[in-house]
């Protein structure tokens, strides 16, 4: 029972995470029809600005400063790439997002070296904030929750309360329209493109510290991210939304639970085989619930795309 | 009476809460050629859009030679002989101008989703589209990519296409659209010769082209037809000289047509 | 060009006809037969291989890409599948002792991945464009994790491996020796380049172009889209297959990475490099790929570094492809006058060539300052030994890679103005 109070903070905690990057990726995708490959990039450089910028001026300042390099950054590779790629089509867009997503992974490679950075948590919030029986809940995790709430709960007043937060709605859906009545249009999309960014990189330096600051970290995530919005439905901010926490909460449950399928199995009658190392079904009886934990996203994705092919909460035709 | 070529019953659309057609009733004769003319917004490119299968309708029924074809695919509806143009030109812009209307004759030809046979070696193919590029006068513009053509040209490939494959029941979508005087002319003796013998819906918004090629008119006004019969009368009816005709003949007799 | 041959003479224009389209194809057999001859060290062999092998991914990739216009991010799963079928197939061979000849295998590597395309392809295909290319992402990412869960078929971490000498020795020749296997893969390869260009001269391939120009036109010509870009995917599959046949027969061993994002993602750059637009534009893409990769490989540890940025490039300004590049030609070469565009070329390209290699010995000279061990600050470029903390070598490299792009910019109106003269009939003077 504890640990399933456990799995459920464990749980929110990278659906909210996982929501910050899928709801920026959503949201391009509504306005611009491009889905950014590079997204989980911008969470990497994220994670590794923050790391530098902690190194110098420690780990509070680097979490305001570094989402906002990235965010310029998304901008300018919106403003000098996406933009000209733009006039070839989505499909060349596609690429493009993909080959830079490639080419950042080199480049952050190539300036920080293969291995893991060893960026920690702040030391303020390096403590148990309360326990669950047995187990220690760290003072970061609820951290972690509430900023994202925060962040939420902000983009949320700006889009729905503020002048600008409006004509980005307009432009979410119509650009067109919005641009004949006077508004700068690219400027919105470099702006939104730019937050994005800045979005996934928040993302970035608050998961560096627990995920880990390594090369590989945005292709760990980059697809779980996409998946997350093809189950939520592309374009739908809900859908991010109830998607992330499900696959946050599920891939969370996963790996705690040790069921295995071979109790399952003999539970409805069979027997193993006798020579497990031969037998063609051996992975069936050997198969454990946390080993499948990784591909359930997958298999999300594709069961709900069998049964509602736009998604849960997707429109038809997006 | 036999039955007619194209039918529509009660026929509504709504797209949300807007209600776009609002109960379209029509009846098309086999080998009748007809107009359907009407204000900007009345609806007739839905209507258009709703026969051919893009969408469904919200309510009533489309039998085409008797068979409802309601709600059904596309390709479906092109298979039981209905075809139609665009408004937007809409060829296949990489392939070269003789591909374009061989692919028109692929399907009627009963080649199907053959992977083992090449279309190179299937000389009534190649023939056939020859034949027709010649009535479109597009046969010396054979193998240019029809992204290339000029304007006129790409619409008279459009006829070509939509008219190639045989079927009995064509839909053309403003097909004079954009045209100068001259060009309107040449693009309306196309029509006229393409189309011999076969059923002919059109959307137009040019006067001397609907009065000198229909048969019959039918008039959409705000997703309802107002009016519909021989060209004569519908010109004289007080309704449609209301509602839309007024100012265009105005404008027409002014111009010294 | 005529079609209309008169009854009389159609005999004899069309054996003439035949010859002619014949003519690139027994060219093409002939250097491909002779080729190990003039190249006949093993390593000239290895890339070969390599090159075919990939030659027919990246074209049974295009069918999708460039001929049906669908995106794919997972379909490296079709080759990796075909692969790890025909390496049990060679497991079982050697097993039970069989009496089946090698070359016959990548027939069943192709029907196993005709089989696996046509099986998921049934709800792939329902969707076109963006939503296309992320349930491809999906489903490649699902099976290349499965891959490790499901250790029967995939080996878990260490593959699957084989043996291909152990199959019923084929005229003689059991397949010890690279060059054997060289002429088993170059009749594939063959034999498959062959079949997809006939492909796209069916009625199935001309209307998968039609597709995606215009799906909408398509379906008004009573064919539905969807199925269309199902038999498109099918045969693709099929020839991924008979590609990861010849990877097992190659190599003899298939992996996990096999089935990743990253070599799916590379036959798109593959196939982008050479150009999607042209048949022959992926075979491009996958010669040039090879000796690039090869050759960069052996030379600096940051290769991938200048895959990805060569990538990046290729996509924003040369979209086309190298075969699109060389197409663009067309019109100068028709006009003769491609000689005005030698020296413009000269003035703007090699500098910007030489810029461009001074970026990358100046990136090479970064890498080295901070991987290599400390004290050790001798690195060779060309032959030529330097310390990479000269602030010679740093200044020089700079200089070179500045003032080599500043020249090309300065160029390239030049450039501009002679390719509109070069196009335009009459000189446009």
């Amino acid at each position: 029972m504890e640990l399933f109070a456990v799995n459920i903070i464990d749980g929110l905690v990278t659906g909210l995470l996982l929501f910050m990057l899928s709801s920026g990726l959503t949201l391009i995708f509504s306005m611009m029809g491009v889905l950014n490959f590079a997204h989980a990039s911008f969470y990497m450089i994220g994670a590794y600005f923050g790391y530098t910028i902690a190194l110098y001026v420690g780990f509070w300042p680097a979490l305001i400063i570094a989402p906002l390099m990235v965010g310029l950054f998304g901008a300018f590779v919106e403003r000098y790439g996406l933009r000209r790629v733009h006039q070839y089509g989505h499909v060349p867009e596609l690429i493009f997002t993909f080959g830079l997503a490639i080419l950042i992974e080199e480049i952050v490679q190539f300036i920080w070296g293969k291995n893991q950075m060893p960026f920690s948590t702040p030391e303020v919030l390096d403590f148990a904030a309360f326990s669950i029986a047995a187990f220690d809940i760290q003072a970061y995790k609820i951290f972690m929750i509430f900023i994202s709430i925060a962040i939420f709960g902000g983009l949320l007043l700006v889009l729905t309360r503020t002048r600008v937060g409006l004509i980005i709605q307009a432009a979410l859906s119509h650009p067109r329209t919005v641009e004949a009545l006077g508004h700068n249009v690219p400027l919105v999309f470099m702006g939104v493109f730019g937050v994005g960014a800045g979005l996934a990189g928040v993302a970035g330096v608050i998961a560096g510290p627990v995920l880990g600051t390594f090369p590989g970290m945005a292709v760990v995530l980059g697809s779980i991210v996409f998946v997350t919005i093809v189950i939520g439905g592309l374009g739908s901010l809900w859908g991010a939304l109830v998607a992330s926490l499900l696959i946050g909460w599920v891939t969370t449950f996963a790996a705690t639970y040790n069921l295995e399928m071979a109790s399952l199995l003999t539970a409805i009658g069979l027997s193993p085989p006798d020579d497990m190392s031969e037998s063609l079904l051996r992975d069936a009886w050997t198969l454990s619930l946390p080993q499948v934990g990784p591909i359930l996203p997958y298999l999300l994705m594709v069961l709900v795309l069998v049964f509602r092919p736009y998604g849960l909460f997707g429109k038809r035709g997006t | 009476m036999s039955v007619p070529a194209l039918e529509l019953r009660g026929l509504r659309k709504s797209f949300g809460k807007t209600e776009i057609i609002r109960g379209v009733d029509l009846s098309i004769a086999k080998g009748e050629r007809h107009a359907l003319i009407g204000p900007n917004g009345a609806g007739k490119s839905t209507l258009f859009n709703l026969i051919s299968g893009r969408f469904s309708p919200t309510e009533g029924a489309i039998r085409l030679h008797g068979e409802d074809i309601s709600g059904m695919e596309s390709f479906l509806i092109n298979r039981r002989g209905l075809s139609r143009s665009f408004q937007i030109t809409n060829i296949f812009p990489k392939m070269t101008v003789f591909e374009n209307v061989r692919c028109a004759l692929l399907w009627p030809a009963g080649f199907r989703y053959s992977w083992w046979q090449m279309v190179n070696k299937q000389a009534h193919l190649t023939e056939e589209a020859d034949r027709i590029l010649d009535s479109i006068n597009l046969l010396k513009r054979r193998d240019v990519p029809a992204g290339l053509l000029a304007y006129s040209e790409q619409r008279a490939l459009e006829i070509g296409i939509t008219v190639g494959g045989g079927a009995d029941v064509t839909m053309l979508d403003e097909p004079t659209a954009g045209m100068s005087r001259s060009e309107t002319t040449y693009i309306v003796e196309l029509i006229a010769k393409v189309t011999e013998g076969k059923t002919l819906i059109m959307v137009e918004h040019d006067m001397p082209v609907v009065f000198g090629l229909a048969d019959n008119i039918s008039v959409l006004v705000y997703g309802e037809i107002i009016a519909t019969g021989e060209p004569e009368a519908v010109r004289a009816d007080r309704k449609v000289q209301e509602a839309y005709l007024g100012a265009a003949l105005e404008a027409e007799e002014a111009a010294g047509h | 060009m005529t079609y209309f041959a008169s009854t009389g003479t159609r005999g004899a224009a069309a054996k003439t006809d035949l010859l002619k389209t014949a003519m690139p194809w027994i060219v093409a057999a002939i250097v491909l037969m002779i080729l190990p001859q003039v190249f006949g060290q093993s390593s000239s062999i290895t890339i070969m291989n390599q090159m075919w092998i990939t030659v027919v991914f990246a074209l049974a990739y295009n069918m999708l890409l460039g001929q049906g216009g669908m995106l794919s991010f997972g379909h490296a799963v079709y080759m990796g599948l075909g692969g790890f079928f025909v390496m049990h197939l060679m497991n079982y061979i050697e097993i039970y002792d069989l009496p089946v000849p090698l070359p016959v295998l990548p027939i069943f590597g192709g029907l196993a991945g005709m089989f696996f395309a046509a099986l998921i392809g049934l709800f792939q295909t329902r969707s076109a464009g963006t939503s296309f290319a992320m349930i491809t992402l999906g489903v490649g990412e699902l099976i290349a994790a499965c891959s490790v869960i499901i250790t029967a078929f995939f080996g878990g971490e260490e593959g699957i491996s084989g043996d291909r000498t152990m199959g019923l020795p084929f005229f003689g020749v059991e397949f010890l020796h690279q060059d054997e296997v060289y002429y088993l893969i170059a009749f594939w390869m063959f034999i498959s380049v062959l079949g997809m260009y006939l492909f796209s001269r069916t009625p199935l391939g001309r209307m998968a172009n039609a597709v995606r120009d215009n799906p909408e036109r398509a379906e008004f010509l009573g064919y539905s889209a969807r199925w269309v870009r199902y038999g498109s995917f099918v045969a693709s599959g099929f020839f991924c297959g008979i590609a990861g046949a010849l990877f097992a027969v190659n190599y003899e061993i298939l992996t996990e990475e096999n089935l990743n994002l990253v070599t799916s993602g590379t036959i798109l750059l593959v196939a982008f490099l050479g150009g999607v637009g042209f048949f022959a534009g992926p075979i491009v893409g996958a010669v040039l790929f090879t000796l690039l990769q090869t050759v960069m490989s052996l030379h600096t540890e940051i290769w991938a570094l200048y895959l990805g940025a060569l990538f990046v490039a290729v996509v924003m300004f040369f979209p086309q492809g190298l075969t699109g590049l060389i197409a663009m030609h067309a019109g100068p070469f028709k006009l003769r006058t491609m000689h005005k565009l030698a020296v413009p070329y000269c003035k703007t390209i090699l500098p910007a060539i030489i810029s461009i290699l001074a970026v990358m010995f100046m990136m090479e000279v970064m890498f080295h300052v901070r991987e290599a061990t400390a004290g050790d600050d001798m690195m060779s470029v060309m032959g030529t030994e330097f310390s990479s903390h000269s602030p010679i070598a740093w200044i020089l490299g700079t200089a070179v890679a500045v003032g080599g792009f500043m020249i090309a910019r300065r160029n390239a109106p030049a450039l501009r103005q002679s390719w509109h003269e070069a196009n335009t009939p009459g000189g446009g003077k």
